[in-house]
């Protein structure tokens, strides 16, 4: 039985047989069998092409409403152009599973076993491999190799963080100031032998906040400075950053964020912010990694504090303040990357071995001189 | 037998364009970007699907999956090298010569041979996905020598200044076309570079006004004035130089030995589609960016006078409200994806789809009859896909 057109009105369209690059006009007709309905592509001679309704396809997201191009299910590259909107009409009628597009169904198993390996081996070079080859190259690295690393570092942040940016954050250097802060550092300092020296940097900057850069630069911020309420207090913060730069922590870090930082951009692409992704990701990643490094640098702070005759208990005062204090934001950052502040307060409390009666790090003036620095 | 002309229509339209656009682009975002696979198949289903040569549509037969599998592999192969290659510079360089520009450098160098790879890779790809008539496109698999090739030519691009470009244009794409097929026929480039030159004297012409300005810029600071005119020159005739490469190059190609190409986009309208399609680019950019600002300002104003009955919301100004906080979080990032959003949708609309119907409805088939003999060949398998161009981000624009 014919469904549709019959012979005094035939209908036309285009049919390519996905073997010749030959356009065959056929006539197409929609006949009832005994195995379903079937569309008969009629070409000028030799046996009709038989398309089962079942298996016909039609293209998806195709440009111009006046043709419609057909397919089969599959890879099969025959296809059929109709221009005929009755008929198109008609064959959406008829045509079960014209939008079905499940021609990759083999692939998907590939691509879940594909994507866990590429996320391993991704992780594996981004978490273990670049790491591991970081700690390696840190240790191997010359003196003067860490400094120039360590100068560079250091100018990116000044220039990062002052107001306009074709200056740097001004250099804190008030005369009194800095003598008092080398009086801290030699108590602290006697008999530990870096590979290069302490430079002590105070940058003007309200941020409460103290690091350590490759090549030993410890910068303290103008806030932290602030925040503080005795000269232990800034004594176990640099004990604490000179652990970082004993154990090389800050080329460390710096190599390794050399390797991930390409990895990290070749993932996440091109999509809009992207950037934002790639910062906070990478932030993520050195978080995990400094836990144990703060920890190592806690221990060490608090060995130095105790060799020089001073309290490592008012390093844990100067964090409970700070947790007391820190209604918004300031400390989040610390958190994430620094270990739980109970734990640091409750290890720099154990620690301490200096009874109560410690020679002063500085007098009060010095002190006040210390706290003036920037001004 | 009669030399048949097939012309090409063109028949796509900006409406189904701007929603397809901007449908993808918008879970692309939402899916942190995995969804851009699918998204590029989409809209180059869509773009190949409107070029019609001899009334028959190309078909644009690559999926989604095939490109996220070839990303990632891509990706696992330069992370190692990315990573460890970065990280050996970056200690080789701080270690003997005490600084990081030469680990930039060398880092940048190490990539550029990548690139060229994976532009021939892709290029191959989207040949191998590309259909007419039902019959399969392909190339060649010989990307590293192409790379090897391109950076020689260009690196004498750069040497000679510039002089060398039309040379350069000429033997890349010949290297490209003689490794091309439709079926079971090959392409071929006839023809010689210098066929380029007629097109290239504009370029010529701003390319020594610049060198003139820049050497005379050393003995007199004023001579670097002639910048501002010798520069819009370089870079018109720049575009006059690719586009009629573009044509003379297309006219000199053979699909065997009895089909001819003829192309014919003009420089003015290359320029004229750029400038227009930009301007309204910004235009619906920045009207539209008025608009959702005057939204938030009436959203708050309302917020503020408790009109939306949100009484915790009215305390934004206040300061204590956290949920009236988190919506303006909300509406920042908004604006901000909404932004990139929207500005790759109408890059699409107002200046790929146009150039597209230029370039399109000025190309001919010569000998269209001699088609019928060709055949056609086996499927591609190419299981990367782009995966390396997609993964540097080497941009296309569809």
């Amino acid at each position: 039985m014919t469904l549709f057109m019959d012979a005094e009105m035939p209908v036309f369209a285009d049919f390519m047989d996905g073997d010749a690059a030959v356009v065959h006009r056929v006539r197409v007709a929609l006949e009832d069998t005994e195995s379903g309905k079937v569309v008969y592509l009629h070409l000028t001679e030799g046996e009709p092409v038989k398309w089962s309704v079942r298996d016909v396809r039609r293209l998806r997201d195709q440009a111009g409403r006046d043709a419609v191009t057909y397919g089969l299910a599959g890879e099969h590259p025959a296809r059929l152009v109709v221009r005929d909107a009755s008929l198109n009409a008609e064959l959406g009628r008829l045509c079960p599973h014209l939008d079905r597009h499940n021609n990759t169904p083999h692939l998907m198993r590939r691509l879940v076993i594909l994507s866990a390996a590429a996320i391993a081996s991704v992780a594996l070079i981004v978490f273990v491999l670049v790491p591991k080859l970081a700690d390696q190259m840190a240790v191997l690295m010359p003196a003067k190799g860490e400094q120039a690393l360590g100068d560079a570092t250091f100018k990116q942040i000044r220039e990062a963080l002052a107001q306009n940016s074709t200056t740097q954050l001004k250099l804190c250097d008030a005369p009194e100031g800095k003598a008092a802060l080398e009086k801290l550092v030699a108590r602290l300092l006697p008999g530990t032998d870096f590979p290069y020296d302490i430079r002590l940097h105070v940058l003007d900057h309200k941020m409460v906040n103290a690091f350590a850069l490759p090549g030993g630069h410890i910068v303290m911020f103008r806030g932290l400075l602030n925040e503080a309420q005795s000269a232990e207090e800034i004594a176990g913060i640099l004990g604490h950053e000179m652990g970082h730069v004993e154990h090389r922590d800050p080329t460390r870090l710096a190599l390794r964020s050399a390797g991930s930082v390409g990895v990290l951009g070749l993932l996440l692409g091109d999509f809009a912010g992207g950037a934002v992704v790639l910062f906070l990701t990478e932030r993520l990643i050195q978080a995990k990694y400094s836990q144990g490094a703060e920890a190592a640098s806690d221990e060490y702070a608090h060995a130095l504090l105790a060799k020089a005759g001073l309290p490592s208990s008012r390093m844990g005062d100067f964090f409970r303040r700070l947790g007391k204090k820190d209604k918004d934001n300031s400390l989040l950052s610390h958190l994430a990357s620094h270990p739980d502040p109970v734990a640091r307060i409750a290890a720099a409390d154990a620690a301490n071995t200096v009874a109560d009666d410690y020679e002063r790090v500085l007098d009060d003036q010095e002190w006040q001189a210390l706290k003036g620095i920037c001004n | 037998m009669f030399d048949q002309s097939l012309q090409t229509d063109y028949a796509g339209t900006r409406g189904p364009l701007f929603w397809l656009a901007l449908k993808t682009s918008t879970l692309t975002v939402l899916t942190l970007g995995i969804y851009r696979f699918w998204m590029k198949t989409r809209i180059r289903r869509y773009f190949w699907s409107a070029i019609r040569p001899g009334g028959i549509a190309l078909e644009y037969s690559g999926t989604g999956v095939e490109k996220l599998m070839g990303f990632l592999v891509a990706v696992v192969v330069l992370a190692f090298y990315i990573g460890v290659f970065n990280l050996i510079l970056m200690f080789l360089s701080f270690s003997l010569l005490n600084n990081n520009v030469v680990a930039y450098l060398a880092s940048f160098v190490g990539l550029i041979p990548i690139y060229f790879y994976a532009r021939y890779r892709a290029r191959r790809y989207i040949l191998a996905r590309t259909r007419w008539r039902g019959i399969r496109f392909g190339a060649e698999s010989a990307a590293w020598s192409y790379a090897w090739r391109a950076m020689l030519l260009w690196l004498a691009t750069i040497l000679s200044l510039g002089i060398y470009l039309p040379r350069q244009i000429f033997r890349l794409e010949k290297f490209r076309t003689d490794r091309t097929w439709y079926g079971q026929q090959k392409f071929c480039q006839t023809g010689n570079w210098k066929m380029l030159l007629r097109g290239a004297r504009h370029y010529y012409i701003g390319l020594g006004l610049t060198i003139t300005a820049g050497l005379g810029g050393f003995v007199n600071q004023s001579m670097l004035g002639l910048l501002v005119l010798s520069l819009p020159w370089l870079a018109i005739g720049f575009v006059h130089l690719r586009v009629t490469a573009f044509r003379r190059m297309t006219d000199a190609k053979r699909l065997g030995n009895d089909i001819g190409f003829c192309a014919h986009p003009r420089t003015g309208r290359v320029l004229g589609i750029y400038l227009l399609g930009y301007f309204l680019v910004g235009l619906c950019l920045v009207m539209s960016m008025v608009l959702l600002i005057l939204i938030a300002v009436v959203v708050m104003v309302m917020l503020q006078s408790g009109a939306l009955g949100y009484d915790s919301f009215g305390a934004l100004f206040s300061g204590k409200g956290k949920s009236a906080e988190y919506l303006v979080y909300v509406g920042i990032a908004l604006v901000y994806f909404g932004f990139f959003i929207l500005l790759g949708v109408l890059r699409q609309v107002f200046v790929t789809l146009p150039m597209l119907r230029h370039y399109a409805e000025t190309l001919e088939i010569r000998g269209g009859h001699h088609l019928a003999t060709i055949r056609q060949r086996p499927r591609d398998e190419f299981s990367e896909a782009e995966g390396f161009a997609e993964a540097l981000d080497i941009g296309a624009a569809i």
